[in-house]
């Protein structure tokens, strides 16, 4: 499938410290791409990369083959960029913010005004297309901004952390949407959320430090980091019993007790047999294999070390 | 061309709409309250400069006073606040618009509505006064204003670019803009000035603007040299708000 956006070794650097480091990917067309990553990993640096509100340092990034460095305008018609922060204009209303954005992008009324019509419809904003953001809910306000983004039709969606701060609820509405334009055009979504990640995208990287350190749909990633040791096991009675027991085998590396539940985590897979050898004649309700969820796979990559 | 620059400034002009009647009010008073003060407090003690009477000698500088100032105003906060506090400049940026559009339909905005606020006050000291002028002499003061709004547009421009603290610009206006207005005889002549300092002030933009715009207006004219002045300040001040801001958007 032909590649929406192509980075070739791209670096950026900050007075000597690299936010980005030789840093290449290939993103298909018509697929929603995730970047996920702690913060200060380098995903806002390449999304501003790529939106050509940044220069790289060194290499090039191509936007449906155009140059971010050579060709800025031409990438710049094609995209549309939903920033982390909401930066609507507070003294236009909901629709005036609309209009402006397609007469930046030299658009005629008679192309924008039926499209923003059919955007605010989808966003659920028709009621409210002549108040002010300012009178809006977080929720709404970031589906304005997604609207905005979208009334030139382009090519390829950036989003930048989309749904940070929104209410559970905003947020599905905000996946729903992100789900209808999978197929129609490239979405590049960055987020700090699993979940969200799990549930939209067709393909996952993982950063820190300016890298890729992982690469693949949600469910490889899984894959991939499933070590097939760490088991749950519930106990039926006496379980304070279990748990001091249980810290003392040599080859558990560490357990978490939840009332009668304890999440074992094993020093490898070879350690099965004997942990099922020391609990023979328990009273077990419940034995299984945790399998690891993405945010699993996120820690072990980034570490659980909060980051500033 | 300039397509963009022209809807950068057709919503300035909408947002000004909005409130054209509280943003005239407050433009008006304080020009009408400084011309009822000095033209009619003072009328007992100056007669008249240079032949002029007082209230006719201040009222052609208190009006472009308003007109540079509301310029310099609307630019400076207005790139201030779409840069630090909106973002919208960020918005604009991802558009197929250059900056060159972006810095150029802001400096169009701050100099329609110096423009615009400078004519109104014209009008209000017309109606509220006995000041009268020969509008034959109109169309040259105007050019006057109008190259002066563009000028001070352009600093405004410039100081919303490169200040990144509100207080900041405060204080550019309270220790730049403002001496540089009052030292250029809005309210007295030239003259007197001591023979030693009176080169340099003659070579103020200031002075150009508010000498150039008296003698538009009361006698039809603007100096050559103040023409001048007026003309090569404006180029300068738009080819350095221009490159300001195309700076400050690659750092």
């Amino acid at each position: 499938m032909p590649q929406a956006i192509t980075l070739n070794e791209i670096t950026k650097s900050y007075s000597g410290v690299k936010a980005v480091d030789r840093f290449s990917l290939g993103v298909e067309r018509g697929t929603v791409f995730g970047l996920l990553g702690p913060n200060g990993a380098g995903k806002t640096t390449l999304i501003k990369i790529l939106t050509t509100l940044m220069r790289p340092t060194l290499g090039d990034a191509f936007v449906e083959g155009f140059s971010v460095l050579s060709a800025g305008k031409e990438v710049r018609r094609l995209i549309g960029v939903v920033p982390q922060e909401n930066n609507l204009d507070r003294y236009l209303t909901a629709r005036e913010n609309l209009i402006l954005h397609g007469r930046l992008h030299g658009m005629r009324p008679a192309a924008y005004n039926p499209r923003i019509d059919e955007l605010l419809e989808m966003t659920g904003l028709a009621s409210r297309q002549h108040d002010f953001p300012d009178t809006f809910s977080g929720g709404m306000q970031r589906r304005l901004v997604v609207a905005r983004a979208l009334v030139h039709e382009p090519r390829v969606l950036f989003l930048d952390e989309p749904t940070t701060g929104l209410d559970p609820q905003s947020r599905r509405a905000l996946w729903d949407h992100i789900r209808g334009l999978r197929r129609s055009m490239t979405v590049f979504l960055t987020t700090h959320y699993m979940d969200e990640a799990d549930a939209l995208c067709d393909r996952i990287m993982i950063m820190d430090h300016g890298v890729s350190l992982a690469d693949g749909t949600a469910p490889e990633l899984k894959d991939a980091f499933s070590r097939a040791h760490i088991y749950q096991v519930e106990f039926r009675a006496d379980h304070s019993k279990y748990e001091a027991m249980l810290a003392g085998l040599p080859f558990v590396r560490s357990v978490e007790r939840t009332g009668a539940t304890f999440q074992i985590t094993l020093t490898g897979e070879e350690a099965i047999k004997p942990l099922m050898d020391s609990l023979a004649g328990a009273d077990i309700r419940r034995i299984c294999l945790k399998e690891p969820t993405l945010e699993d796979v996120f820690i072990s990559l980034t570490g659980a070390k909060v980051r500033e | 061309m300039f397509k963009g620059a022209f809807s950068i400034w057709g919503r300035d002009m909408l947002v000004l709409r909005r409130s054209i009647f509280s943003e005239l009010l407050a433009v008006v008073a304080y020009p009408l309250t400084l011309y009822l003060a000095f033209g009619f407090g003072l009328k007992g003690y100056i007669t008249d400069v240079g032949g002029v009477p007082y209230p006719l000698f201040i009222a052609p500088g208190l009006i472009s006073m308003t007109a540079v100032n509301a310029a310099f105003d609307d630019s400076s906060w207005s790139m201030w606040f779409h840069r630090r506090v909106q973002r919208t400049i960020e918005e604009y940026r991802v558009t197929p618009v250059t900056v060159y559009d972006i810095v150029i339909g802001k400096i169009f905005s701050g100099f329609t509505q110096g423009a615009i606020k400078g004519s109104v006050v014209f009008l209000v000291i017309l109606l509220l006064t006995p000041f009268r002028i020969d509008y034959s002499h109109l169309p040259a003061y105007l050019m006057c204003i109008g190259i002066s709004s563009m000028t001070f547009s352009c600093l405004g421009t410039i100081c919303g670019t490169v200040i990144d603290k509100p207080e900041n610009i405060g204080r550019v206006q309270s220790v730049v803009i403002v001496p540089l207005i009052f030292m250029a005889g809005i309210f007295f002549p030239l003259t007197s000035y001591p023979a030693t300092v009176l080169p340099v002030i003659r070579l103020l933009p200031t002075t150009a603007v508010f000498e150039g715009s008296r003698d538009a207006l009361l006698f039809g004219s603007i100096p050559s040299h103040y023409f001048i002045n007026l003309v090569l300040s404006a180029a300068v001040c738009f080819v350095l708000a221009v490159y300001t801001f195309n700076r400050k958007m690659a750092e």
